[in-house]
């Protein structure tokens, strides 16, 4: 399964550099599509955007329908579906079905940002500890160990306690915080191989600084790895914010799906209404589910060891 | 000789890191707003009692000195008095803690061992339907969300069904019979250890077993597989003698790798199942503000963590002879 021939008919000409990288892209498009494990992480991950989306209609509709404030006038306790609540309500009357829309949104939010930072901050620690070797980056590895034997969910828990209530970009910014070592231990090791590539000794006889060749040399280099790393992350970003949610650590100003689970637990429901217990927790193992799988086939895409071997076996 | 040096070495490593948990913590807890002294000392106390926890526990004495305190507490186990149980700590981490390491060990043993031997079946008939649904059921069972499976499994197994008790380590009615010996007093721990013990393994067995999948997949290629088959040895020989011994190592390190993780996880399960474990203890503690407990449990679960990190190299070095050479 090798780059068609397009590609490298692209490549020749030296001046069509820019559609060689596109059709690198499409090519590797091809192949991710092409799994049917990247297929279906695709269509679960946009059936969750959509609801993320609609998610800010039925406030519009009625007041009645908006997740946190929203009550329904006629109802005291938790109800069924019914056609107006299609999936029912909780024991406040409010309105499940818009509480899961919205907590897409919240799930999308937390998950790719706190994603976003970790990969930032991995890929920078992993390639400054990388490049500069030595003392840095024996420094930077032990303190990358430390982070990683403790359980991060535990942590924030404890940092929670200390600083008082969080809000969600807090918590955000404290799962980043807990989350790079994992990725800045894969970019240093691509990093140390990478140094010891001719362009690299070419970039520093040419005189360029060492910020220049971390960033314009080794950074496109290492990208397509942090990217990779990024969707697993938003997978345990997710986790870990609905975790702490569901123990009732998290913002008391947004409704998230751990949220929804804590206030089944906490007021007792679970026995009773299961119209209320399923849904969130059938949400937040799908969309896990959806961004794991995108790894799993982007990791197909970018390692050509485990792609398909036509010959094997 | 070499497999002891190894050892040491990693020993001190894991010390010098937790040195740095229990001196990131004791800065955290000065830093943060608010006074540490409140924070240590329940109000309620007796101004007596209050100034003597205080002067055991330094905090009168300057910043620098605190720590010295506060470290050498740590090591004669003097971590002040829970606001909640008004005993001291150390006695509630001491009932706690083998209750967690009973759980969390025996649900990583489980799993591992359980993920290992389906892994290096499927990876034995890949492409195979068995292969596909085996693969598929793994990435589902490693995404699940752990409280809500928990929540799940005592809605229909222990509400509906009835099999199970809903939560808890122990019935007292077992207990407080005199005549109870030993064996009926495991099996009533064993049965309420069940439901929770299945939980933290459907969740921990997919990745192991995809793991050990594609590690499988990996040896199979190599040479020595192609000699052993040449040799004419069998195909069950094969697997189980060539290809799967050089595959577990992956499994070992994703399992080192994994531990902190699997805190987590037990400390979820804990809660739910109202499990008497430390973990259990910290969320509660964190919750009701009682600062003494929550950091010992923390510094607990930390060398907890740490300890099993040291074992799982043990095995590594054990299982791989390359690494003591």
């Amino acid at each position: 399964m090798n780059f068609s021939a397009e590609t490298r008919a692209a490549c020749n000409t030296a001046a069509a550099k820019r559609s060689y990288n596109l059709q690198r892209f499409l090519d590797g498009w091809a192949l991710f599509y092409e799994n049917p494990v990247g297929k279906l992480g695709v269509f679960l991950l946009a059936c969750f955007g959509v609801m993320a989306l609609i998610s800010y209609i039925p406030p519009l509709i009625d007041p009645m329908y908006h997740p946190m404030t929203g009550v329904d006038p006629w109802i005291s306790n938790a109800t069924g579906p019914s056609a107006k609540h299609w999936l029912g309500t909780d024991n406040l009357g409010r309105d499940l079905f818009t509480q899961l829309l919205t907590g897409a949104r919240i799930a999308f939010m937390v998950g790719i940002s706190a994603a976003f930072m970790s990969i930032v901050f991995g890929t920078l620690i992993g390639m400054i500890a990388g490049y500069a070797g030595r003392v840095t980056d024996a420094a930077l590895m032990r303190f990358a160990d430390m982070i990683m034997v403790m359980p991060s969910l535990l942590v924030v828990l404890l940092l929670a306690s200390l600083f008082g209530q969080l809000n969600i970009w807090i918590i955000v910014l404290l799962i980043a915080l807990f989350r790079w070592p994992g990725v800045s231990r894969v970019i240093r090791s691509q990093t140390l191989s990478l140094k010891q590539r001719p362009f690299i000794d070419m970039a520093r006889v040419a005189g360029a600084s060492h910020m220049r060749i971390i960033f314009r040399h080794i950074l496109p280099n290492v990208l397509p790895m942090a990217c990779l790393y990024m969707t697993f992350r938003v997978t345990s970003a997710i986790i870990v914010e609905a975790a702490l949610a569901f123990l009732g650590f998290g913002d008391p100003n947004t409704v998230s799906w751990g949220m929804m689970l804590q206030w089944v637990w906490k007021t007792g429901h679970m026995f009773q209404a299961p119209y209320w217990l399923l849904p969130p927790g059938i949400c937040i193992s799908l969309i896990t589910l959806s961004f794991y799988l995108i790894g799993r086939a982007m990791e197909e895409v970018l390692d050509p060891r485990l792609r398909k071997e036509e010959n094997f076996e | 000789m070499h497999f002891r040096k190894l050892i040491f070495r990693r020993i001190i490593e894991v010390m010098a890191i937790f040195f740095l948990i229990l001196t990131g913590l004791f800065l955290l807890f000065h830093l943060s707003p608010g006074d540490p002294v409140s924070r240590m000392v329940q109000p309620g106390m007796s101004a007596e009692d209050a100034s003597m926890l205080i002067s055991q526990l330094g905090l009168d004495q300057p910043l620098w000195l605190q720590y010295l305190y506060y470290v050498k507490n740590f090591f004669t186990g003097n971590f002040g008095i829970s606001f909640h149980y008004g005993q001291p700590v150390i006695h509630i981490i001491g009932r706690r803690l083998p209750n967690t390491i009973l759980l969390f060990t025996t649900s990583v043993i489980l799993s591992a061992a359980a993920g290992v031997f389906w892994g290096k079946l499927v990876a034995w008939y890949k492409g195979r339907p068995i292969d596909t649904w085996v693969t598929i059921l793994a990435l589902v069972c490693h995404t699940l969300f752990l409280p809500w499976i928990a929540l799940l499994f005592i809605w229909i197994f222990a509400y509906h069904v009835g099999w199970f008790p809903l939560n808890g380590m122990i019935t007292p009615e077992v207990w407080i019979n005199p005549s109870a010996g030993f064996l009926t007093k495991a099996a009533d721990i064993g049965h309420h250890m069940l439901l929770p013990l299945l939980t933290l393994f459907i969740i921990h067995v997919g990745s192991y077993l995809l793991i050990m999948r594609s590690s499988m997949l990996e040896t199979l290629k190599e040479d020595y597989i192609l000699t052993a088959r040449a040799k004419g040895l069998s195909e069950k020989r094969v697997r189980n003698r060539h290809a799967a011994p050089n595959a577990y190592l992956p499994v070992v390190t994703s399992i080192g790798l994994s531990l902190a993780f699997s805190i987590n996880g037990g400390a979820l399960t804990e809660t739910v199942f109202s499990w008497p474990g430390i973990g259990r203890e910290l969320i509660f503690a964190v919750s009701n503000n009682d600062y003494p407990l929550a950091l010992a449990c923390f510094l607990f679960i930390s060398l907890v963590v740490l300890v099993a990190n040291v074992i799982v190299d043990v095995l590594y070095a054990y299982l791989d002879p390359r690494i003591r050479y």
